[in-house]
């Protein structure tokens, strides 16, 4: 009885959630309402990829394939059924995602029966060819637009739906790993043959990973169809699986709580890096003495950084003491060299936008966290309670 | 009564014959070894019978039944369940987990009713961690139960490697090289485990071992492989004196 009510608490908990998100994102402007949209898609498609990469171990980097079948046929529906259905928008959303969802769930079954046979990179080069014969049969299909992509109509937007779907991909997830039913799954990660000497149905375990995995990127898709009504081939191209990928390993490759944090900061980052102004009002611009002497001091700092917690001997408080004194040195080494590179005239007066940066420090940001820290931010953790009242608990004894 | 049944099995990888139409049987609630040199094919006997390799040829019976190309998942349901020679742990995993893995095959719900998180779940998964938990105590790894698995000692991996066959509840058992690498104190409390687990659990025991000893003092009938060829059977007495496995194996007495 208690458990119903705790779960009907939740799932109407989730559902107010998401309105609220829709609420505090509707007074903004278009371009906040993306980042809204964006982030909730990405983190449906990086938990996604995690439970086929990081729960079951099945590198797969074709997710992009899913999202774009769920995107087309979504779109496909919408532009020929919505009417004739007659449905309100919302409710015909809903019924777009799940049909784009069944149709990712085949298409993730198809791929999901090479995985039977492939391992590591084998596995990975059949899915990204996966993802490639996709596009390509999208290009060469007139009745799909072919390269000049579709115009979906009607366009309809649902921030709420979008961070509902990313909520039902986590809660799946973590239900998974909560019950004894996920650990097949990661028994098939850990050794295959050892988890089917204990009875594990790997084929079972392996296809139903790609089927639910690439069942949420086609929901997904739908829902981005819907929203920016007009989708191209190469809105799905082989970045989109690769930033999808980045998203899993960057936040700890098997981490839910990993997937969702790198997912919200590689969609905001670019776009943040973009907003920047300068002192006079204008995008932000640096020299490229300036740019230059930034480099030398994250490369510094970088390794000083690797020799403080390389060997992992060090108490606590001195590495932290060395943290700070290794940014200390680094922002002297940045206003020193800047200066002495900026007196040359050349990069004194090569004047660079941040906007042309920004796929720079994108790209520096991450070679920074995979010297840092190769199992990624979270690595194998997840976020829990008891961990946030660990160290609230600490906090207070140390005010104590 | 026969529980296990090789039947001149016989399987051949490219030009090498690794197992030589071995054909040997094993009674309900034996103790039974399976010795010889390196590379005479003692893993891969037991790679045929648990379904990693398919024979080329003759056929192997569990309980009367062919299990021949039958595949590993299906062949641990049957009720056979082995260790491995090099430790396959799933060493991500906690020790409790390992063993919940094991026990995963007596599973009741399904994915559905897993991934909506239902209650029926939520128990079955409550009911495996316990039985999981009882095993541990058999095998004196409970207070580890929450260390990763990789993070154990040598000794300790061997055990929990049997820990997790057990709780798969097979009728038959194989151990590889239970004992390799421990120290004798480990092997003699893993002679008591072992024996343990045939008399109170009613397990039938197959297992391969170097440690002589260890094999004379536990089993009751022994087969000896060469080079692929079965070349002595018999009870552990007359395997010490038998002149074809010392010249092949045990060496002469100095």
């Amino acid at each position: 009885m208690k458990f119903w009510v705790i779960r009907i608490l939740s799932i109407v908990g989730a559902i107010l959630a998401c309105e609220w998100i829709q609420s505090v994102a509707s007074h903004q402007n278009d371009y906040i309402q993306r980042m809204f949209i964006l982030s909730g898609l990405y983190v449906t498609l990086a938990v996604s990829l995690n439970l086929i990469n990081g729960i079951t171990g099945q590198f797969s980097i074709g997710h992009a394939a899913f999202y774009q079948v769920g995107a087309y046929l979504g779109g496909y529906l919408s532009i020929h059924y919505f009417k004739a259905a007659g449905l309100p928008p919302l409710v015909w959303l809903v019924v777009t995602m799940v049909a784009s969802g069944v149709a990712a769930a085949i298409a993730g079954f198809v791929v999901g029966l090479p995985s039977l046979r492939l391992r590591g990179d084998y596995l990975a080069i059949v899915t990204l060819g996966f993802g490639e014969i996709i596009r390509i049969l999208v290009i060469n299909t007139p009745a799909l637009g072919g390269s000049y992509g579709i115009d979906v109509t009607p366009k309809i937007t649902s921030i709420a739906l979008v961070w509902l779907l990313a909520i039902v991909c986590i809660a799946v997830c973590r239900n998974l790993l909560k019950t004894a039913s996920g650990l097949p799954f990661l028994a098939v990660r850990e050794d295959e043959v050892a988890g089917a000497a204990m009875g594990v149905n790997v084929t079972r375990v392996k296809v139903s990973a790609f089927m639910l995995g690439s069942a949420f990127a086609g929901a997904a898709g739908a829902l981005l169809a819907s929203y920016e009504s007009f989708i191209t081939p190469t809105t799905f191209g082989m970045d989109v699986s690769f930033i999808i990928l980045t998203m899993v390993v960057l936040g700890g490759t098997g981490s839910i709580t990993g997937s969702i944090f790198a997912a919200i900061f590689l969609t905001l980052l670019p776009e943040y890096l973009r907003s920047l102004k300068g002192p006079t009002g204008g995008p932000l611009s640096l020299t490229g003495g300036t740019v230059l002497g930034w480099m030398v001091a994250v490369v510094v700092v970088v390794a000083i950084l690797r020799y403080i917690y390389g060997d992992g001997g060090r108490p606590k408080m001195q590495r932290l003491y060395l943290t700070g004194a290794a940014l200390v040195i680094g922002g002297i080494i940045q206003v020193v060299s800047s200066l002495l590179l900026n007196k040359i005239g050349l990069l004194h007066d090569k004047q660079i936008v941040i906007d042309q940066l920004r796929m720079v420090i994108f790209a520096v940001t991450l070679i920074v966290l995979m010297l840092l820290r190769p199992q990624g931010v979270f690595a194998h953790h997840e976020f829990s309670w008891d961990w946030v009242s660990r160290i609230m608990g600490r906090k207070k004894e140390a005010a104590v | 009564m026969s529980i296990l049944q090789l039947d001149k099995a016989m399987i051949r990888f490219g030009g090498l014959v690794a197992v030589n139409e071995v054909s040997f049987e094993l009674n309900k609630g034996d103790l039974f070894g399976l010795i010889g040199p390196n590379g005479a094919g003692k893993t891969t006997c037991f790679n045929l019978i648990t379904g990693v390799y398919k024979p080329t040829s003759g056929e192997i019976l569990f309980n009367g039944n062919k299990i021949t190309g039958t595949p590993s998942n299906k062949i641990a349901k049957l009720g056979i369940c082995r260790t491995f020679q090099n430790i396959r742990l799933f060493k991500a995993l906690t020790v409790l987990e390992n063993v919940v893995v094991g026990g995963y095959l007596r599973h009741k719900t399904g994915l559905f009713s897993a991934l909506t998180y239902l209650p029926s779940s939520i128990h079955e998964t409550e009911r495996l961690k316990a039985e999981a938990m009882e095993l541990l105590k058999v095998l004196n790894l409970d207070h580890v139960a929450s260390v990763r698995s990789a993070d154990l000692s040598y000794g300790m991996q061997r055990r929990l490697e049997i820990a997790r066959a057990m709780a798969t509840q097979p009728e038959l058992l194989l151990l590889d090289e239970p004992a390799a690498g421990m120290n004798p104190l480990e092997k003699e409390e893993l002679l008591k485990m072992v024996k343990k687990i045939r008399d109170e659990h009613g397990m039938t025991v197959l297992l391969i071992e170097h440690d002589m000893r260890f094999v004379m003092g536990l089993c009751e009938r022994i087969v000896v492989l060469d080079h692929g060829e079965e070349i002595a059977q018999g009870p552990p007495s007359a395997i010490r004196n038998d002149p074809k496995v010392i010249a092949a194996y045990l060496g002469e007495a100095v």
